[in-house]
């Protein structure tokens, strides 16, 4: 097993001193600009000769392309310029992994709002206009809408290679023993949708050709290094002759990490590039709603073999992922997936298989969870289903499998003392009220109908096997000792930056109000690999300590110097630094920082935290996948209407394993915000294809919750240190989104004794499978 | 296309444009007045993103023509306060850390202010009730809930 070269943060963190900035629920400090109304993000600061690009489309979901004629678009008045896949300098390439997805069209449209043209005009009503007059002959080709049907052998192939894009696997013991083993076996097949993230600034950005031939690039992103090298790519320009500056965001929760903003920023560059003019793409919510990546739609086939008093023998899993027309990161969303496709519990024999599946949908790709949500759906009501069929509360089939420090997780890595489910169990429970509340609603009459339900889950953090796992940080301190905080990790919402100053603040001693973090720019910043993951706090806060904890060294030796002591003597709190043995003897920060200009010291550090590496053997998935485990029990509390199948969330539990919570009030706005996303995944949403069309791409017919919609939230944070974050600190972005699905989904089946394997559970969905129930209790 | 004299008053400050019949109050108030705090969200009048108070009343900028908005009063995020002076609101956002990626924040702050304007001691169903029709994908409205509690009890002092 690999572990983390410094198991120091948790040793250190017992011997620390008490913690002045780290754990404290203080302001975010982008919040000034934010409630001022400020112009920062990307539309808000666009320049004032920029021409406007219009995306032409495809209108089939699979065809080749015989004719693209914009003739007629280039002359309409107004227009400045028009790009198709030949004013490409570079490579005709915007993807995340594979390269299988090119930035423009030119031979076949895999799916339907794939781009082929863009128009640019100093009006962007003209330019929509020419979009009408750009056109297309399509051949239309044989087309195949679903993962189950992609995954057929003579089915259509969307790429040429076949349609699968991965197959993951994971074996664990013999799975033929363990159903041996078994009383009963327990199957079902459970049935996720897309999810639409709804990031509520739609992607953006502006492009500015500069007069030596390199770009510089403006966006509404997550990750600038991956922009960068993607432009670079379709420019043909050294990634250096691409500059990346991320404005202020609008949300993002996965589509704009990966090729999405390569996608705007490249359509926006080849117009720059051709007309020297700075030029911009913002999407409109429909483009975005098409032409972004979603939640993978996932059909799960579960089989699990149990004892009678409800010890788990065996788990067997295929899981099909719907990538859409291209791959992006779903190749990597079915690793989390298989690597979590257990849930958190001990089983002796697992066999999953996970395969990524091409089809002619819109594309699939990141989004917060990263198959966590579709893998606990599926696991967490096969647990209540299981239970069902003992007669067993869902509850204590749970706490007899559950993980336990020393036990095995599906791929053999061990669980390790960092380990708070329990007691995460063990809130959820008593906050819910649970064994009074299920008595209770057992006994209720009526049409109206109450119901508790539960669901576990662990959730592996930051990167693992999905990638390099580093983070840098520079730092510099100003003459008026100022300390300027530059990253490539982005801020879109979360706060984790933020995070990172009181991490910083905390490791020099300093308050808060010293630091001021930079936009990410290429320019100014190393390469920080990607802001997604949930690992800005955990990778992204580690090199923030090594970053910090140097030029804190760095001032103290100065301070030695002005007191006549020696580094290892000179201790500092709040600015000031003195020498231990005599404390009267002391020198402030903002003196030692003049000093160090006097002196010609440079204080200015960078630096990089690379993570370990996380081995397993590829064929079974066996070994160490993640370096740290965040852990959560949610329960959900539900009133179903068996007259309408009107549903509606009265109370959430919500307790998280978050190892050290840096910023309380931040992390509980991380937690609420991740439950209500997670509702609208269990109960509302869902982006529905027909043919490859989208049915309901604007926010009118695609629900998302509102303010009238939420539940009551509690939310308990549970602190069992991990070994990778700073004080402990583990992911907590993603991990929300998580449980509300499978809790609602088992409290419904609590209140009305029905199973629903397929979510969104809307009303017409409760209300078909309620009445079936009946019919059949009827019947029999 | 038909051109109008469009005279309104903006965040206190009396204004004279020619507009277009088709131009919309959000592109005047961004693109012609420079007011940038007003986003645009959907362009439908789904989300709610880019409300402003006229005459006092919450609307969606993008679905007014800005020839409907003549003789109005119009108030965007802009007129609620600055760095030195915030408006309650903007200060109780700020404690609550209410704003996440910030994007649906002028929306919900005038929201709140017109309904702490009307009704002083709101209860956390009227404050959902009032902000219901702007979306937020952040925060799951919890913390917005608890500053605009906030903002009314020091409004109320």
């Amino acid at each position: 097993m690999v572990m983390v070269e410094e198991r120091a943060t948790v040793e250190n963190l017992a011997k620390s001193r008490h913690l002045l900035v780290v754990g404290k629920s203080i302001e975010r400090i982008d919040s000034l600009d934010k409630v001022l109304g400020k112009p920062i993000y990307t539309m808000d600061i666009l320049p004032e000769n920029a021409l406007y690009l219009k995306v032409v489309r495809s209108t089939h979901a699979h065809a080749l392309l015989k004719r693209v004629d914009v003739s007629k678009a280039r002359k309409h008045p107004g227009v400045v310029a028009v790009v198709t896949a030949q004013d490409i300098p570079g490579i005709n390439e915007s993807t995340a992994l594979l390269p299988d997805k090119p930035l423009l069209a030119s031979e076949r449209v895999r799916f339907a709002g794939e781009p082929i043209a863009a128009i640019a005009s100093y009006d962007p009503a003209i330019a929509e206009e020419a979009v009408d007059l750009v056109e297309v002959d399509y051949a239309p080709l044989p087309a195949v809408f679903s993962p189950v049907d992609a995954f057929k052998a003579d089915a259509p192939k969307v790429h040429p290679d076949g349609n699968i894009a991965k197959h993951m696997k994971l074996r664990k013991g013999n799975i033929e023993e363990g159903f041996k083993q078994a009383d009963i076996i327990v199957e079902e097949t459970y049935k996720s949708q897309f999810q639409e993230p709804v990031p509520l600034e739609p992607e953006a950005g502006f492009v500015i050709p500069e007069p030596d031939g390199s770009v510089t690039c403006v966006g509404s992103i997550q990750s600038p290094f991956h922009v960068q090298t993607g432009i670079a790519k379709i420019l043909s320009l050294r990634p250096e002759q691409v500059r990346v500056i991320q404005a202020v965001t609008g949300g993002a929760f996965g589509p704009k990490s990966d090729e999405i903003p390569v996608d705007v920023l490249g359509m926006a560059a080849l117009v720059a590039v051709k007309t020297r003019k700075p030029a911009a793409l913002a999407y409109t919510r429909e483009e975005s709603m098409i032409g972004h990546t979603k939640r993978h739609p996932f059909v799960t086939t579960l089989k699990a073999g149990v004892k009678k008093n409800g010890a788990l023998t065996a788990w067997e899993t295929t899981m099909l992922a719907d990538t859409g027309a291209y791959a992006s990161l779903g190749p990597l969303v079915v690793i989390r997936a298989c690597f979590h496709a257990t849930g958190p519990y001990v089983i002796p024999h697992v066999k999953t298989d996970a395969f990524c599946v091409y089809t002619n949908n819109t594309m699939a790709g990141s989004f917060r969870g990263f198959g966590g949500p579709q893998a606990h759906f599926a696991a967490e009501s096969h647990m209540d289903a299981i239970a069902k069929k003992l007669d067993m509360d869902p509850l204590d089939l749970r706490l007899l499998n559950m993980l336990r420090p020393g036990s095995l997780m599906a791929t053999s890595q061990v669980v390790d003392e960092s380990f708070g489910l329990e007691e995460c169990v063990k809130k959820a429970i008593e906050e819910s009220d649970w064994h009074r509340k299920r008595e209770q609603f057992s006994k209720m009459k009526g049409p109206k109908r109450r119901g508790l339900g539960i669901a576990l889950m662990y959730h592996g953090n930051s990167l693992g096997p999905e990638g390099s796992d580093y983070a840098s940080v520079n730092m510099q301190i100003e003459k008026d000792g100022t300390v300027r905080f530059r990253t490539g990790l982005t801020e879109y919402g979360t706060g984790a930056p933020s995070g990172l100053i009181q991490i910083a603040a905390e490791t020099m001693h300093l308050p808060v109000e010293y630091f001021k973090i930079d936009p990410p720019d290429t320019d100014y910043c190393n390469d920080t690999g990607p802001t997604v993951a949930s690992r800005t706090i955990t990778i992204g806060g580690r090199a923030t300590q090594m970053v910090a904890g140097e030029l804190h060294q760095k001032l103290k030796e100065i301070a030695a110097g002005m007191l006549g002591s020696s580094a290892k003597d000179v201790e500092s709190e709040n600015g000031v630094f003195s020498v231990r043995t005599n404390p009267r003897s002391s020198v402030s920060y903002s003196n030692v920082v003049r000093s160090a200009y006097d002196q010609g010291v440079q204080l200015k550090e960078s630096g990089t935290f690379t993570a370990p590496k996380c081995e397993y053997d590829p064929e079974t998935s066996q070994g160490t996948t993640y370096l740290q485990y965040t852990y959560g029990a949610v329960t959900a509390e539900v009133e179903v209407d068996t007259e309408t199948g009107q549903l509606q969330v009265l109370k959430m539990v919500t307790a998280y394993d978050v190892g050290k919570a840096i910023n309380p009030l931040s992390l509980e706005g991380q937690i609420e915000g991740g439950t209500v996303q997670g509702l609208g995944y269990a109960i509302m949403e869902e982006l529905v294809h027909k043919d490859g069309v989208v049915l309901n791409p604007n926010l009118a017919d695609y629900y998302i919750p509102t303010s009238l919609d939420i539940p009551e939230i509690k939310s308990v944070i549970v602190e069992y240190p991990g070994h990778l974050g700073p004080y402990g600190a583990k992911a907590i972005g993603e991990p929300p989104i998580v449980l509300p699905a499978p809790a609602i989904v088992n409290a419904i089946d609590n209140a009305i004794g029905v199973r629903l394997n397929e979510i969104p559970a809307t009303p017409d969905r409760v209300l078909i499978a309620y009445k079936r129930m009946i019919e059949k209790t009827q019947k029999a | 296309m038909a051109k109008h004299l469009l005279k309104f008053s903006v965040n206190g400050k009396d204004h004279a444009l020619v507009v277009e019949s088709h131009e919309r109050l959000l592109d005047v108030l961004r693109d012609r007045l420079g007011l940038k705090g007003t986003k645009e969200g959907c362009g439908t009048g789904d989300c709610g993103i880019c409300a402003v108070l006229m005459d006092g009343k919450l609307i969606n900028s993008c679905l007014i023509f800005a020839v409907q908005a003549r003789n109005k009063k119009i108030q965007t995020v802009e007129a609620l306060g600055t760095a030195d002076n915030l408006h309650p609101v903007q200060r109780a956002f700020m404690k609550w850390n209410a704003s996440q990626c910030g994007f649906c924040i002028p929306a919900m702050l005038l929201a709140a202010k017109d309904l702490l304007d009307h009704n002083p001691s709101p209860t956390d169903d009227e404050i959902r009730e009032a902000t219901s029709g702007i979306l937020c994908r952040c925060t799951g409205y919890v913390k917005i809930v608890e500053a605009v509690q906030t903002a009314a009890s020091e409004m109320r002092k």
